[in-house]
């Protein structure tokens, strides 16, 4: 049993190690060129320290979400066109529709997100709902644009 | 793992459920969300359809497809016909409310396709014998929810209430699925047949243990049992009140049915003494009774303080989880067969009382219970049907809560267990109080305003409709306990 663990082990050593080799290398190797901004810590663009409470654009949530729609589309048509040809000859036809139909479904998705308008970058603001919006309490004022309108923020992704 | 056409006809009704909130979707989108009529009219013709289907082919003997990951028998088919009942009522009063209808037009068809899912997501959850689906149902009932408590965008309570909800779901979901691993380590199945069988060895120890703890408050949560019923007030408070007369009656009752099948079939081993007992050394039954015992008296306590109305009525629906779990306590044949009874009653009288909050909140904007006074002169209809289900929610005779609560207080008795149905009834007693204050603020206290209320149509069509039940099966309920009896027949016979 212990000794099983014992490929865990290495491959646990390998891994520090491969960190520990591409450190001293790139450190021996690099040019030494100090800047302010390459002394932050790396996080996709934000600041790594400050408040938490910023207004993040919440478009970028939504473009994960229409990512889902096309990864979860492969995720599941790759292994189903490998073995389509052993499919075909256990199920049939089935084999064919059962997929034509997942992608229905997922069309429908993409038909959902086309027609609501959320696959243009810059949404129109001229939907009911959106010109509704009131500045939230949690907001301070700078955060929220006249007439309660969400200010678009530029923040990286 | 193979799929044959004969399988389409056992899953019919799920599957025109499932087609239901696709073409929801669809008209939503080809009218451009203009035309509300479009999705609403299909959930009805979907969910009548699918009720067609699933009363022309009743189960006839324990049938399992799709992989045998779900099991269609005389069990699902009972909490297909209470689900695609609740469905349909549900969606009939929301059509008629402000809180739904009233502003964002934009967005109100969504609500009718996530009413299909939800719908699709229960009876699943209701049939399914395996881990996997478990888990798939339970999230697909737990995400068309969260949507749901926060339909209302605009509204912080909604919002608050969404945001609540889904803090509390992942994390028992989270802690859910890792007991489902558990078993999963323990037995190398994942099909409740198979737990069972890889479990009947007697080991486990430690790690079942825990597994069951975690599966527990997984199911404890989505019932809102005690020690997990925290979001309940809030959620049922927050979400629109058509969305709260939902949960009150649809998820609760899937959990309870997925609680059923998967502790009966994949946990029980029958000890030949008629009862049945759950695996592992510890005493489950005094952990349910305990939990059953707990659930009831707080949620009843904790409804005595109330003043908002739909708090009330949350810590109501506590305290009848409470009350339910004393026939689950018992695992008998009779303990079951009462917990349905009282399901199927319970999902009437629930919706009635929700539903009069619903219809009331489209002409009044409080809802506290001094709000109510004067209601039985100003709506005497209103008024009666109100009463009618709060003294079948305290289990008074002669209404269907009474005959509902004597079963599940008859099996507790029955098992041994006399201190919980005494304790049952003693809390009956404590509901009796807090019920009748909203009573009392109807017929007792003098009304501020004179006239009529003037409530929707449908809503006081509705209320009759719910009422009528909720008195019938208080003298004449024999043919809905032989249903549930043979609704259970096929699950308790087949193992």
């Amino acid at each position: 049993m212990l000794i099983q663990f014992a490929t865990v082990f290495v491959f646990l050593c390998l891994g520090l190690g491969f960190v520990v080799v591409s450190q001293v290398i790139s450190h021996l190797i690099r040019p030494h060129n100090l800047h302010p901004a390459k002394q932050t810590v790396y996080e996709c663009g934000e600041d790594a320290e400050g408040s938490p409470w910023i207004q993040f654009n919440v478009r970028f949530y939504l473009i994960a979400l229409f990512f889902i729609v096309f990864d979860v589309e492969i995720i599941f048509m790759l292994p189903w066109a490998v073995a389509f040809n052993d499919m075909l000859k256990t199920l049939g036809a089935f084999a064919f529709w059962e997929m034509a139909f997942f992608i229905t479904i997922l069309a429908l998705g993409l038909a959902y997100v086309w027609s609501k308008g959320d696959l243009e970058w810059v949404k129109g603001l001229q939907s009911r709902d959106l010109r509704e919006v009131r500045p939230l309490s949690v907001l301070t004022s700078k955060d929220a644009a006249p007439h309660g309108r969400v200010k678009v923020s530029e923040h990286g992704g | 793992m193979n799929f044959t056409w004969s399988d389409a006809a056992y899953f019919g009704p799920e599957a025109v459920m499932g087609l239901t909130f696709l073409l929801c979707v669809l008209g939503d989108l080809v009218t451009r969300g203009r035309r509300h009529v479009v999705p609403f009219g299909t959930l009805l013709v979907g969910t009548a359809i699918s009720l067609v289907l699933a009363l022309l082919h009743p189960p006839v003997s324990s049938h399992a497809i799709l992989g045998q990951m779900v099991v269609v028998d005389g069990f699902a088919h009972f909490f297909r016909l209470l689900f695609l009942g609740i469905t349909f009522v549900t969606a009939l009063l929301s059509w008629s409310s402000r809180e739904i209808m009233g502003r964002d037009r934009e967005h109100q068809g969504e609500f009718y396709a996530l009413a299909a899912m939800l719908c699709f997501g229960m009876m699943v959850m209701a049939e399914s014998a395996d881990i996997v689906m478990l888990a798939l149902s339970l999230e697909a009932v737990s995400i068309t929810s969260y949507i749901l408590a926060g339909f209302a965008r605009f509204s912080f309570r909604s919002s608050e209430a969404a945001l609540k909800y889904v803090l509390w779901g992942a994390v028992s979901s989270a802690v859910m699925l890792y007991g489902l691993s558990l078993f999963y380590g323990l037995t190398g199945a994942t099909s409740y047949e198979g737990i069972r069988a890889g479990l009947s060895g007697g080991q486990g120890g430690m790690a079942l243990l825990v597994a069951i703890l975690f599966v527990m408050a997984g199911i404890g949560y989505k019932i809102s049992a005690v020690p997990f019923h925290f979001w309940t007030p809030d959620v049922y408070e927050g979400a629109p009140a058509p969305v709260a007369a939902i949960f009150a009656s649809g998820p609760k009752i899937a959990g309870f049915a997925l609680m059923i099948r998967f502790f009966y079939v994949a946990l029980v081993q029958d000890d030949s003494q008629g009862t049945l007992a759950l695996l592992d050394d510890v005493q489950w039954p005094w952990v349910l009774a305990i939990i059953s015992a707990a659930t009831m008296t707080l949620g009843n306590m904790a409804a005595i303080r109330q003043n908002s109305v739909r708090r009330l009525l949350a810590y109501s629906s506590i305290a009848h989880v409470g009350y339910m779990l004393m026939g689950f306590v018992v695992l008998s044949a009779n303990g079951l067969a009462a917990v349905l009874f009282y399901l199927f009653v319970y999902a009437i009288m629930t919706i009635g009382a929700f539903l009069v909050v619903v219809a009331l909140n489209n002409r009044v904007s409080g809802e506290e219970i001094d709000d109510y006074a004067g209601l039985g002169f100003r709506e005497p209809l209103v008024a009666a049907m109100m009463f009618l289900f709060l003294i079948s929610l305290t289990g008074l005779p002669p209404t269907a809560g009474f005959i509902g609560k004597f079963y599940l207080f008859a099996a507790a008795g029955e098992a041994g267990l006399w201190w919980l149905a005494i304790l049952g009834v003693l809390n009956s007693v404590v509901s009796l109080y807090y019920y009748m204050r909203i009573a009392r603020a109807m017929y007792f206290t003098p009304p501020e305003l004179s006239g009529r209320v003037g409530l929707a149509q449908a809503h006081l069509i509705l209320l009759v409709v719910l009422a009528v039940p909720t008195l019938v099966l208080g003298v004449f309920w024999s043919p809905l306990k032989e249903f549930a009896d043979q609704s259970l027949r096929m699950l308790l016979g087949g193992g």
